[in-house]
This record gives C-alpha cells, structure tokens and sequence, in this order.
C-alpha cells in the first residue's frame, strides 16, 4: 500500500471516501444511471452493469441532459449514490447536481486522475482542505 | 465569493432550508464560474415543468424546497408541461400522464409560480427591460430576451433558475456582464433575397449557424429593417438548439446595437461567414431525419405558436380537411388559445381535423412516444425538429408551413 496526495478545485466541499470506481468515459445521469440501484445502465458505456453506491466515482465530466442533476439529487435520496466525485473538469450538470445531493466534488486535480487512480483504490476527497487522498491498493507492477 | 451581510443569512438558513438549499447552489455554481458576487434579477421563468425532466425526483426536490419554507421572490412564470389538461384525451395521452403532470405542477404552484404554461413568457406580462437581469429556463427564451429585448441572462438550467428564483439572485458571470456581451461573429447575409426567405428559412439558417457556433456571439448586420417579431423569433430560435448560441446581435434591433461598431464593442470580428441560399438548405438537410414520406403527426409549436402565426395557420386550413391518418396539433399557451377561440380561429382548426392544445410542450418535453402509431413527425419549427427524434424516438421531417399543411392533408411529405 501507499499514499499518494493531490491537490484539485473543491466544487461541492464536503468529505466522502470509498473505493474508486474509474470511467475514461462521460458520463449521462439520465438514462445512464438507475436511481433506484445505483447501476449503471447506459448501454455499451464501459461502466454498464457496475454500481456506484459508495463509491467514489472518477470520470471525465458529464454529458447529456441537464435532467441528469435531478438524477444525482435522486441517488441521494434513495442512498443509492456515490460518496464522492472527481471530474477532470466538472460542468454545470455535475456540479448542480452534487450540490444538490450533497456529494463532495473535486476537479482540475495536479495530476490526471483517470492515470493515478484505479479500480479498486481507497479514495478519501477532502473538499474541505481541496484535497484527493488515495491509497494504492493494486500491487506495484 | 462576497456575499452580502443579508446573501450571508439567507446562506446560513436563517430564512429556512429552502432558502439555504438555493443559496447552495448559487454560491456552488457561483465560484465555479469565477462570479464575484451575487445580482439580483427582475425576472425569472422555470422550465422545470415537463413530467419527463426528473420525473419524481424532481418533484421530490421541489417539494423538499416547499417544506423548506422557500418561494419565489421575483416574478416567475413557468414552461409547458406535458398535457393539455382539457383535451388529453384527445391526444391519444395515458391517463396517468395526467396525474404525474399535475403531481410535477403541485409544488410549483406552491412556491408561487404563474402557470402561464408557454415559453414565451415576453408575451404573458414577463417582460424584462433593456439592461436588467433575468434567469430564464428554456433556450428560445433566453436567446430572445438577450438579443431582442437586450436584458441579460445566462443559459442557465433548470434547477438553477428555481434557486435564482427563489432567492432573486444570480451569480454575476457570463452574459450578465457587459465585456462577455460583445459580438464575437459576423454574419453577411447581404446575398440572401429576403423578399423569398421564409418563416422556415429564418429556423433553418439559425440552426445551421447554432451547430456552426457553439456558444460564439453572432453579428447581423444586414437583416432587413422591417424584420419582424415572428421573423426574429425564427432566427433566434433554433441557434441554441443547433448550439449554445444564447445571445446575437441584430443591428438596429438589438439594443445594444445601434450601430455595427456597437455590436462589436469596438473589437474586430474574429471570423466572418458568408450566408448563400446553399447554407440554409443545409440547415434543411441537417433537420430531417426521416426513413419515409408517410406523416403521422403534423406540429407547430416549438416555441410555442404565437397568435399572428396561429392566424396564418387557421387561413391556410380553412375549407381544408386533415387525412384521417394525421394528427395536426398547434401548440400555444392557455391565452393565445382563449383569443383563438373567441376569434373563431379554433373552430377553422377543429374542423378542419386539427388541435390546438395549451400547456404542452412539443420540443424538450415532447411526448410521442407515449402515443400509439407515431412513427413520423413534419414540423416547420427547427426547434422541435431537433428535439423530437432523440426525445421521441421518431422520425422526423423539417419544412416549410404551407409544405407541412399540405402533409396533413394528403397523409405524405411532397404528396
């Protein structure tokens, strides 16, 4: 195990931590998410059939329709969401949709996310401090 | 961001957790977009209404607004729904689309809204002025508003423009700010005969210059001086469809625009295009989506149909009878309808075979799918041509009014 450290832009400053779940991907809360499991659904995304319940959920951004902010609030409700999420550059969906739901949010890391983080990997973000925590869980090549 | 002593309370739940919420998202979005502070706004119109957008987790966030205790602090109107609650049935509309609209519209209605049920607020009583601010849901609104009436606003979307109205703020950014207003583009049309351009052309052009553009800020300097509203409203309309297009400039028009050096804020253009006949019928063709020529549904109305338009479709239908096959719908608000019928216009439409239907959206918030045997939509609004397929799974036909008219007649495109 080890520790790495970056530093980002906190959207929605609060705290969640979890097990990474990484899409190179976009990603569409309408239609692409089942708010009632936490599935995803959109048909051939490389994350279909995977599940972001306490996860922490790493992706380039959001795509689609704006509606998909009501998508967050509704994971949230249901307790079906992620416990955070890091977007390489956050666009408005994401981010009102994580205010909505509460969901600690962080972009523009130091360092590319989709390549330092993996599958797997315990992520703690740190909204607060603007602070990704990550501890390598995979065994070092 | 700096708040003000009274923003600061508002943001500490001191006027309640509704309050609280939209504060949150104000300021969230806020330092996200660099804004410095918050403005307030004289107008605001929620497009939050379609069941579809959000469906029960929408109404569930509105609702948790209204037990918050908040409502909406400045004037704000609201969007279509889904249904015309009077004639659903004759929409071939479940029933239960009924009951879900009206559980969408409940906790609006709550926190204040007016249920003028169009996406022309600018003719139902919410007109901003020259120069104030507005949060405005809905596209065509926004980009109208920006470029005809010259007050300022942002793309902004639904759940934000609840929260702008519910605290009677915006964050400060964008097109609220004087340095983003300037044109960006110029656009010659000096080649265009516009003694032939139609209603349509207008659509198809602007969305052929929306998917050109993205979000740039398109100069017109050579649109004829007489252009009219409806004209203008067909040349806005289908720019932020096609793109992100949410402000451009006519010159003489636009208030800020008196002049071509006006337009540009003294800047040169960054680029210019060239309008031929040849672009428009690429907006055409970039439109139509459709596998066959048999036309199941005939719709005007997305933006809603204004009364002179609804007047040019009722004269064109008069003595005419729709194909038992067709269902032909002109979609407007309750106001427009109440005035078409008192003017005889509905009857020349019913009897005729035609609808003319309030309160429904058939752009964003289209609802064919939900009906049985529609397999191919022709409208002569690019707005809707662009939403429909992907939010109907339809095909889709794009032409002019007299075109459309004669499909719902004859049951075929060109037939």
């Amino acid at each position: 195990m080890r520790k790495i450290l970056i530093k980002g832009r906190s959207i929605f400053k609060g705290v969640g931590e979890g097990e990474a779940l990484v899409s190179k991907q976009a990603i569409s809360f309408l239609g692409g998410v089942d708010p009632d499991t936490g599935l995803m659904i959109e048909k051939g995304h490389e994350l279909e059939g995977e599940n972001v319940t306490g996860k922490v959920l790493i992706f380039p951004g959001g795509k689609g329709s704006t509606a998909g902010s009501y998508i967050i609030y509704a994971l949230a409700r249901k307790g079906t969401a992620p416990k955070a999420m890091i977007n390489l550059v956050a666009e408005p969906i994401i981010a009102t949709g994580a205010v909505m739901g509460k969901i600690p949010l962080m972009d523009r890391l130091e360092q590319n996310p989709l390549e330092v983080i993996q599958k797997g990997d315990w992520v703690r973000v740190d909204g607060a401090r603007g602070i990704v925590e990550v501890t390598k869980m995979a065994p070092l090549d | 961001m700096y708040l003000t002593p009274e923003e600061e309370r508002m943001y500490a739940g001191e006027e309640g957790a509704g309050v609280q919420t939209a504060m949150e998202l104000l300021v969230t979005l806020g330092d996200f977009y660099d804004a410095p502070r918050l403005i307030k706004i004289t107008s605001a119109h929620a497009s939050a209404r379609p069941y579809k957008h959000g469906k029960e987790y929408k109404v569930q966030w509105l609702q948790d607004l209204v037990d918050g205790e908040a409502c909406f602090r400045v004037l704000t109107t609201v969007n279509p729904g889904q249904v015309d609650f009077e004639q659903w049935k004759k929409m071939g509309l479940p029933e239960d689309l009924v009951e879900k609209q009206e559980m969408a519209d409940a906790p609006l209605m709550k926190l204040g809204a007016i249920p003028i049920g169009t996406c022309l607020p600018y003719l139902h009583g919410n007109l901003p002025r020259f120069g104030e601010h507005f949060s405005w849901g809905g596209s065509s609104g926004q980009i109208f508003a920006n470029s005809v009436l010259g007050a300022r606003g942002n793309r902004d979307g639904a759940p934000l423009v609840i929260a702008e109205a519910i605290t009677g703020r915006t964050p400060e950014y964008g097109l609220h700010l004087a340095e983003n207003r300037k044109g960006q583009v110029l656009i010659d049309t000096s080649q265009l005969d516009f003694d032939k351009i139609s209603r349509a052309d207008y659509l198809a052009l602007g969305y052929y210059l929306g998917r050109l553009l993205l979000d740039k800020i398109p100069v017109f300097p050579n649109l004829p001086k007489n252009i009219s509203q409806e004209e203008l409203r067909a040349l806005t309309a289908a720019m932020p469809a096609g793109g992100a297009v949410t402000l451009c400039h006519v010159v003489g028009v636009t208030p800020e625009a008196p002049t071509l050096e006006a337009a540009f804020g003294g800047k040169s253009p960054e680029e210019k295009i060239s309008i031929t006949p040849a672009e428009i019928r690429k907006g055409y063709e970039m439109l139509t989506k459709a596998s066959t020529n048999i036309v199941d549904v005939v719709v005007f109305g997305c933006p809603h149909c204004s009364l002179p338009f609804v007047m040019q479709i009722a004269r064109m239908l008069e003595g005419k009878k729709v194909n038992s096959s067709v269902r032909l719908w002109i979609a407007t608000s309750k106001h427009i309808q109440s005035l078409a019928r008192q003017m005889g216009l509905a009857e020349i439409i019913e009897r005729a075979g035609g609808l003319i239907l309030s309160d429904v959206c058939v752009g964003p918030g289209a609802s064919f799918e939900l009906m049985e045997g529609v397999r191919t939509v022709a409208t002569s609004d690019a707005r809707g041509a662009h939403y429909i397929p992907s939010i109907s799974k339809v095909g889709l036909i794009f032409g002019n009014v007299s075109d459309c008219i004669n499909a719902a007649i004859t049951g075929r495109w060109g037939g």
